[in-house]
């Protein structure tokens, strides 16, 4: 493993190592000046992931990378915005800004390094723990039933979904890319082991059941693809609608409001 | 000579309709007035009423005298409001609104012609001349109407009853929020995301009306976490940004504040407040988020808190805002409430029509986003316009904003922080003050209570009692020097609040060490009146009235 220049956060053999050399090659050989990056994030082990790349970055709260990266968006639509952060940030935490955000179908990206598990917390249940995994706060077993959140995405009408696995990294690059270059809201859930807190879905659990799909346009095939879980894990982009339009954004950034804008307005409202 | 009129009926009798179609005729035919409502959390039924004070001169509150005339569009309302009928004035009751309504009904279309013909009759009513309407009313069939309402005025000898002279000129008219939206746009503010949150939501209906034409975008926010991170992102990205909420939402949005705090992320919020606890009393009045303010948001990082009492000032007050979150780097709070943001008046004085805005400067790759400074200050850019690489975080971080756990460097970060108070104090807005310099007594208020507080004041001072009033449009922080001149400590002070504890009494304890001798708490979720504060104040200080 080459060295980084950066005092790195994450556990010896974490799925994140893989997640940042693929991140970090995807943006480089989209040849987008760092300068004209922004990534965002919330908290979490996956949420440090901007620390370690040179770029721009907002580095928010718990759940809440999302709406950092539709207001930075909206504000200069010319930059290229990605939300990176963990399952917990994204699907609990940050849930209604995930559902919402991709109804805005603004041109951004959204990365998730799924790992079932909280990790910097220390082995809880995330949203995505399947059922009966037994963990600190669920010493009889999980309860729930997991989120299956390409499912959600795509019910709730995202143009790009898709799914990558920490452990096949050259993969995982390709789709990052078609997904910054996807004009409209992509959505990426990154299977990652967490090897501190997560016995059961290890790389080799992955690598038994991974296989590749294509692209669809069909969503309910997708939707069909997405939900084959656990015995065959679909990746690849499982879903992308080249028709749905990216919400338009006016550029304000370069304009300033004038005289004759504010006697209108006073006109308009005031007389 | 004033006319004091109260529409009273229930939500959906077109009310509203007639307060804002009266106050436009009024605007556009020079009469100075003042305009509010008091009103329930329904769209249909319960129980509202609009008042509308029109005036030779100028009026900013309600005078709380008898009303000249009632329109009563229901039993309730003749039973709730006719006590409170001047003896000669004028009621229409609602059999009389019935009739006029089949009286016009052949005549005109729409169901609430009669509506029209009721504002004709109060146009009438204060001698408005007729020959003005036209200009006044730019719709040929509501013209009709309203001279409709003209000849009822006649056949009912009431035409030019109670005489009032348009004394007031050509002027711009605002209720609080909307003051609070130009200002936003006067202060460079190009963003805004927000939910729907009475009494809040006409500041965004305002701006979101005007990115319309401007160069501005609202964006509605699938919660108030998401509104003020979305702020802060647009604030991160170069844009001034601001969002607004009622206490409910503001409550969600302290973790935010606080990430404002920390990420030292110009941001400025607005807060209009409404009775709580809770979901309390969703469309009346209350002064009780002041606490609230001063202290959400876990940690500790500075903050100001403004509340302005006037028009003129909530402009200002907005204006400037977006200049202090800029150069201080930190949330400038603005606090109005339902009465201010409900309340229709005449602004006296021109608007200044310049827009402030924010210059970032491109740096090269040295820039580090939180270099220690002398003063605490950073320089701010935003990512993309050099070479510079902008990092922001949540975590304690070291000056090119990456994570740290070295807690030297943190303890440098809170006091770089924390200095922003001392450059605090050369930007604040010093109380005003109104009535008799000389006098031993003092009322002290803030927020929508000021332009009430002057007229109770004034009408005190014109019976030859001296009183003075201490009006703060800075709520926090506080310093010495704000007051220094008034000489507190030597006097009897009396603080007037809408709250039920208060809270601004014992911020100028805790802030000033100003022990207060009296306290005035109004929290029915109603405002003050000019009357009632007179009657109150004369009480305190033992003087038959």
């Amino acid at each position: 493993m080459t060295t980084l220049p950066y005092d790195i956060a994450w556990c010896p053999g974490c799925g994140n190592f893989a997640i940042r050399s693929a991140l970090e090659k995807a943006l480089s050989e989209l040849a987008v000046p760092p300068q004209q990056i922004v990534l965002t994030s919330g908290i979490g082990q996956g949420a440090k992931m901007p620390q370690y790349l040179n770029t721009n970055y907002f580095n928010g709260l718990h759940g809440r990378s999302v709406p950092l990266a539709v207001g930075i968006k909206l504000a200069r639509p010319e930059l290229t915005v990605l939300a990176v952060s963990g399952d917990g940030c994204m699907y609990g935490e940050g849930g209604n800004h995930f559902l919402h955000t991709i109804r805005k179908n603004l041109d951004i990206t959204i990365l998730i390094t799924n790992n079932q598990v909280y990790g910097l917390t220390k082995g809880q249940s995330s949203p995505t723990t399947d059922r009966g995994v037994k963990n600190p706060l669920d010493p009889l077993g999980n309860p729930n039933e997991p989120l299956h959140p390409l499912t959600l995405a795509l019910a709730m009408g995202a143009p790009f979904v898709a799914r990558g696995f920490a452990g096949e990294k050259d993969h995982l690059k390709e789709l990052i890319k078609e997904a910054v270059r996807f004009k409209g809201t992509a959505v990426v859930d990154i299977l990652q082991p967490c090897v501190s807190f997560n016995k059961i879905n290890t790389y080799q659990w992955y690598a038994d059941r991974v296989y590749r799909v294509a692209p669809t346009a069909d969503r309910f095939e997708a939707i069909r693809t997405a939900e084959s879980w656990p015995d065959r894990i679909a990746i690849g982009i499982l879903y992308r609608d080249e028709n749905r339009p990216a919400r338009e954004i006016r550029d304000l950034f370069p304009v300033h409001t004038g005289e004759n804008d504010l006697k209108k307005l006073l006109n308009r409202h005031h007389t | 000579m004033e006319f004091n009129l109260k529409i009273a009926g229930e939500a959906g009798h077109g009310l509203l309709s007639i307060e804002l179609g009266v106050t436009e005729i009024l605007a556009r035919t020079g009469y100075h007035f003042f305009a509010t409502k008091n009103y329930m959390s329904r769209i249909r039924g319960g129980h509202n009423f609009h008042m509308i004070r029109i005036s030779d001169g100028p009026v900013h509150a309600l005078g709380g005298n008898a009303w000249e005339m009632l329109l009563a569009f229901d039993k309730e309302s003749g039973r709730r409001h006719g006590p409170t009928l001047s003896p000669d004035g004028i009621l229409i009751d609602e059999e009389e609104i019935r009739r006029i309504g089949q009286d016009v009904k052949e005549k005109f279309a729409g169901s609430f012609a009669a509506n029209v013909v009721l504002m004709g009759c109060v146009l009438a009513a204060i001698g408005c001349n007729p020959e003005t309407l036209p200009d006044a009313v730019m719709n040929e069939d509501r013209l009709a109407m309203i001279r409709e309402g003209y000849r009822y005025a006649q056949e009912k000898n009431l035409a030019g009853k109670f005489p009032i002279k348009p004394a007031a000129g050509k002027f711009l008219r605002f209720d609080g929020n909307q003051a609070l939206g130009l200002g936003a746009i006067l202060g460079g503010c190009r963003f805004m995301a927000a939910y729907p949150m009475t009494p809040a939501t006409s500041i965004m209906n305002y701006f979101a009306n005007a990115a319309g034409d401007l160069p501005l975008h609202f964006e509605q926010a699938e919660d108030e976490i998401a509104a003020i991170n979305m702020a802060l992102g647009a604030s991160y990205a170069g844009l001034r940004a601001m969002t607004a909420t009622s206490g409910g939402g503001f409550d969600l949005m302290t973790e935010g504040l606080s990430l404002a705090g920390m990420t030292e992320t110009p941001v400025v919020v607005m807060l209009a407040q409404r009775p709580g606890p809770s979901t309390g009393l969703p469309t009346r009045t209350e002064q009780g988020d002041l606490n609230l303010l001063v202290h959400a948001g876990h940690g500790e990082f500075p903050r100001m808190i403004f509340a302005p009492g006037a028009i003129m000032e909530a402009i200002e007050i907005a204006r400037n805002a977006f200049d202090l979150a800029d150069s201080l780097q930190c949330p400038i709070l603005i606090l109005t409430d339902q009465y201010l943001a409900d309340s229709i008046q005449v602004l006296e004085q021109d608007v200044p029509l310049s827009v402030s805005r924010r210059n970032d400067q491109a740096y090269d790759e040295t820039y580090r986003r939180y270099a220690l400074t002398e003063g605490g200050l950073s320089p701010l850019t935003c990512p993309g316009i050099g070479q510079a690489l902008v990092r922001v975080d949540s975590d304690e971080h070291d000056e090119d904003g990456r994570i740290t756990e070295d807690l030297d460097l943190h303890v440098r970060m809170v006091d770089k922080r924390m200095k922003k108070t001392t450059h605090m104090e050369s930007f604040s807005r010093k109380p005003t003050f109104c009535g008799d310099p000389e006098a031993e007594w003092l009322i002290l208020s803030w927020g929508s209570n000021r332009q009430i507080v002057e007229e109770a004041v004034s009408e005190i001072n014109k019976a030859g009692l001296p009183l003075g009033a201490l009006h703060f449009s800075q709520v926090y922080p506080l310093f010495p020097g704000m007051t220094s001149e008034w000489n507190l400590e030597a006097r009897t002070l009396v603080c007037l609040e809408n709250n039920a504890t208060g809270q601004f009494a014992g911020l100028l304890k805790r802030e000033l060490g100003v022990d207060i001798n009296h306290k005035i708490l109004k929290y029915n979720g109603e405002c003050f009146t000019a009357g009632e504060i007179r009657e109150h104040i004369l009480k305190i200080m033992e003087v038959k009235p």
